[in-house]
């Protein structure tokens, strides 16, 4: 009883509730794009571009502007620049990932070193932090959620179309370019919101490991997204109601309870 | 008869080559086309071209008597790449799912899909026979069932021109035969167009109307009785080419009266 009595308490609290309606919009989101990702075969870009973030999130603390502003500059410059260094043949995906990570990643450490006086902010965009987040940061996670949702449901069957086979695509007079440069910039969006939940080190978990989880459930692409999101939304609840529980790493229990998702999945599949 | 590919003096680079030389071909409504050729000769080339996919370095193309440059009724033209054997089969994407991307263009981005569409997608489901296939994915499907799926899609939009590259590689005799039946079925009913880049030079000849022998130069002829003149092919495949042909084996029927 006493357990129940402390679970439904916390709930009193204006800023577990924020944090449970901020970590489920970017959840929802960071799921449906991941697994548009995973399917691209470009899991890796997340990593890359969320570590070329921490560029952009230093310049704001330095500068003394929302570093999530910062953030999602940087990501979406650096989407676009891995992008273009593909098409022109300047390097392979890979290398154009990595040549991006370490130039915004070693931009951040610069100014760090420049800067002795924000060590303790950037630790919560390194590692996340869901908990502290104010109601102006609330009010922009949702716009910016909203808006990707909307995005993904009007154009839902393009973006399956372009993924699935990019020449056909363009053959039945898709706008294939226009919609890539597009996703990419939501993909460098979503990236900059999930920061704010889980941190740099570990977004890629939260927008890879829901939609991996789904694709091991071999259904239809619809079944795919919803299971995915639902993989997501249940992860980063758990994980934020757990660590408040427990008083443990948030972005930690959020990413433990999505990998667990996924070994149970995976181990049903085959097992079952 | 009314041309619906026009083609002339077409000359494609693939890199520093020429793949494609001064080209000059029509193709009719209705006609049911071979493209053949060895390896190498440009028929991918020649496909890719005469649906936008490949810049021309010199001559024009005119699909349904519009120039390709302005050409707008890409809906009104089905693909089945080489894409339709090389895809991802753990891609989650069941048959009805697949085929309603047939449905996808350029006029109705961003709207919600129709009634219509769906049961567009019933048809073509129904005219390829894999309609009890509708809800498996894609990639638990054999060789033939995901063929015929990806035919689908090409045709759930009802187009006037049918082009498939090399759509029977891997498939055994029996399957590669019933396929090429159903396509010429679907020729000889509703009156489509269709080009297939195959290998299979006794396919072709028993079972369409004309071929076009690529090898950077295009050389076209009517198939009369299975057949088509030495020449033709000597040109495609080299003087030394000889095609030995049995006549009584071209109108291969099943045993059991299957069409």
């Amino acid at each position: 009883m006493e357990g129940l009595e402390i679970l439904t308490s916390m709930f009193d609290y204006q800023f577990v509730r924020m944090a449970l309606v901020g970590g489920t919009l970017a959840a929802i989101v960071s799921a449906w794009i991941g697994l548009f990702l995973i399917l691209r075969k470009e899991s890796m870009l997340v990593d890359g571009v969320a570590h070329t973030a921490f560029g952009g999130v230093a310049v704001g603390l330095l500068l003394g502007f929302d570093p999530m502003l910062g953030a999602v500059a940087v990501s979406a410059a650096a989407v676009l620049g891995i992008t273009y260094m593909r098409r022109k043949g300047m390097a392979q995906s890979d290398s154009a990932v990595a040549v991006m990570m370490a130039t915004g990643f070693s931009l951040g450490m610069i100014i760090v070193s420049l800067a002795n006086g924000f060590n303790v902010d950037l630790m919560t965009y390194l590692f996340g932090s869901i908990l502290t987040v104010s109601r102006t940061d609330l009010l922009v996670l949702s716009a910016l959620a909203l808006f990707i949702i909307g995005f993904m449901v009007f154009f839902y069957k393009e973006m399956l179309a372009i993924t699935f086979d990019e020449d056909g695509a363009r053959l039945q007079g898709l706008p294939v370019q226009a919609m890539t440069v597009a996703f990419n910039l939501l993909v460098a969006v979503t990236i900059a919101l999930s920061i704010k939940v889980i941190g740099i080190i570990l977004v890629v978990a939260l927008m890879v490991l829901p939609g991996l989880t789904a694709l091991q459930l071999g259904r239809s692409f619809k079944a795919t997204v919803v299971a995915s999101t639902a993989f997501g939304t249940i992860a980063a609840l758990a994980g934020i109601v757990l660590s408040v529980l427990f008083n443990v790493s948030t972005s930690g229990v959020i990413v433990f309870t999505a990998a667990g998702i996924f070994l149970f999945v995976a181990a049903y599949r085959r097992l079952g | 008869m009314e041309p619906i590919i026009e083609v002339k003096g077409l000359t494609v680079r693939r890199g520093p080559t020429e793949a494609l030389t001064n080209v000059t071909f029509e193709v009719d409504r209705g006609d049911y086309v071979g493209i053949v050729g060895p390896n190498g000769g440009g028929k991918t080339t020649l496909v890719l071209a005469l649906l936008g996919l490949l810049p021309r370095a010199s001559g024009s193309i005119r699909i349904m008597g519009q120039d390709i440059d302005t050409f707008d009724q890409w809906e009104k033209v089905g693909y089945v790449s080489q894409f339709a054997i090389n895809f991802d089969p753990q891609f989650p994407l069941t048959v009805r799912e697949l085929v309603g991307l047939g449905r996808v263009n350029r006029r109705n981005i961003g709207r919600f899909r129709t009634k219509e569409d769906w049961e567009s997608v019933g048809s073509a489901l129904e005219l390829m026979g894999i309609a009890e296939l509708a809800d498996r994915r894609i990639g638990t499907l054999s060789g033939g069932q995901r063929q015929r799926a990806f035919v689908a899609k090409a045709l759930v939009s009802d187009p006037e021109l049918l082009v498939l590259d090399e759509p029977v590689t891997g498939f055994d005799p029996v399957t590669q035969e019933r396929f090429f039946m159903q396509l010429a079925n679907l020729n000889q009913s509703k009156g489509l167009t269709i080009l297939i880049v195959s290998h299979d030079l006794t396919a072709v000849f028993c079972r369409m109307s004309r071929v076009l022998c690529v090898n950077r130069e295009v050389h076209g002829a009517t198939i009369v009785d299975g057949t088509v003149p030495d020449d033709v092919l000597k040109k495609g495949y080299g003087e030394h080419f000889h095609f030995a042909f049995h006549e009584h084996k071209c109108r291969g029927e099943f045993a059991d009266g299957r069409p």
